[in-house]
């Protein structure tokens, strides 16, 4: 993989504009299994700045949507144990949710044609486990506020977008 | 690609039109409970729905009007969303979970149009557009027996507008 990259910057396109890949990532929600907002973060411009009190409201909507799409299933009986809205697309931006299994829900928001969400989501999650769960001072379905996690997220979300 | 249905909602939230291809009714052979079969005293003295097992107990199907009713729940909220994150000239293109995938495109006097397809399928918006230009606008818009609004679906779903609705999803299925 990184060979083929070296190729592809070797390559004598050195003239024309470097191609601008569409990788951003524009912000993340972390909704806990009740609909409570609790973390969110810009990482870049892109999306409208709300209140915190709005940002609480789209938590709590978007949490109730999620359990009804998992009953819109059209397929019945189901093949599997339905899952809920797991990828949006807008005109402006994508939105790539992952619940996991204790329901904890991980929205992010991306520039619409973003390569491998679903990677960058499950790389988030590590962090999560690792720098919120493993955090002996937090308390679980609350807010998160902790400098290590938060340092890392914005670190690794900076490599992205700057690619 | 498969289309599992297709709705139109009026700008009075209400499901004027709706079309169910695919419908599976029918319970899978083997497994389920509701294969055994229950005597009809012992069915309404638990008058609750059989337990189908602890935690993610398998909902009862809907009937096709709640059916509707949710999908236009979901997509109101999700296009309030949309706009408020996205700026107003944002819209709502296309969601889809693990089951289906559910394409929206509404006109500018707030007419949705809805199809849910399975999780493969491309985007779809251009084709709801089409449906809307070519039979909307030119078999219930156009058609002068058809009153301005449609409560109840009344004059959408006539025999013009059907056939053309039916060919049109063959045509790309």
């Amino acid at each position: 993989m990184s060979s083929f990259y070296i190729l592809q910057t070797s390559f004598p396109t050195a003239t024309a504009p470097k191609p601008q890949l569409c990788t951003v990532v524009y912000a993340l929600i972390i909704i806990n299994k009740a609909g409570g907002l609790v973390y969110q973060r810009d990482f870049t411009e892109g999306l409208n700045k709300l209140s915190v009190n709005d940002y609480l409201v789209l938590a709590g909507t978007f949490h109730g949507v999620h359990a009804i799409t998992t009953r819109l299933n059209p397929l019945h009986p189901p093949n599997e144990p339905p899952s809920g809205i797991e990828v949006m697309e807008t005109e402006h931006f994508r939105l790539q949710c992952f619940q996991t299994l204790t329901g904890t829900k991980f929205l992010l928001f991306t520039e619409p044609f973003q390569p491998n969400t679903d990677k960058i989501v499950a790389r988030i999650y590590e962090l999560y486990a690792d720098y919120v769960m493993k955090n002996p001072f937090y308390s679980l379905e609350m807010p998160i506020r902790s400098e290590g996690w938060e340092r890392r997220l914005v670190r690794e979300m900076r490599v992205l977008n700057s690619r | 690609m498969v289309v599992y249905s297709f709705y139109i909602f009026d700008r009075h939230t209400e499901c004027v039109y709706s079309k169910l291809w695919a419908r599976q009714d029918r319970p899978i052979s083997g497994g389920s409970t509701s294969i055994r079969p229950i005597s009809d005293a012992s069915a309404t003295s638990n008058g609750a729905p059989p337990d189908l097992g602890p935690a993610r107990a398998r909902p009862a199907r809907l009937s096709a009007q709640d059916d509707a009713k949710l999908i236009f729940g979901t997509i109101f909220s999700l296009r309030n969303m949309v706009r408020k994150l996205g700026g107003p000239d944002d819209s709502f293109i296309s969601f889809r979970t693990g089951q289906y995938k559910l394409h929206y495109f509404e006109t500018p006097t707030s007419t949705k149009f809805v199809m849910l397809t399975d999780t493969g399928t491309l985007n779809m918006r251009n084709v709801l557009h089409q449906i809307y230009v070519n039979l909307w606008v030119e078999y219930v818009v156009k058609n002068p027996i058809c009153p301005v609004e449609h409560p109840g679906g009344e004059g959408v779903a006539n025999e013009k507008f059907e056939m053309g609705l039916e060919t049109f999803v063959k045509g790309f299925v």
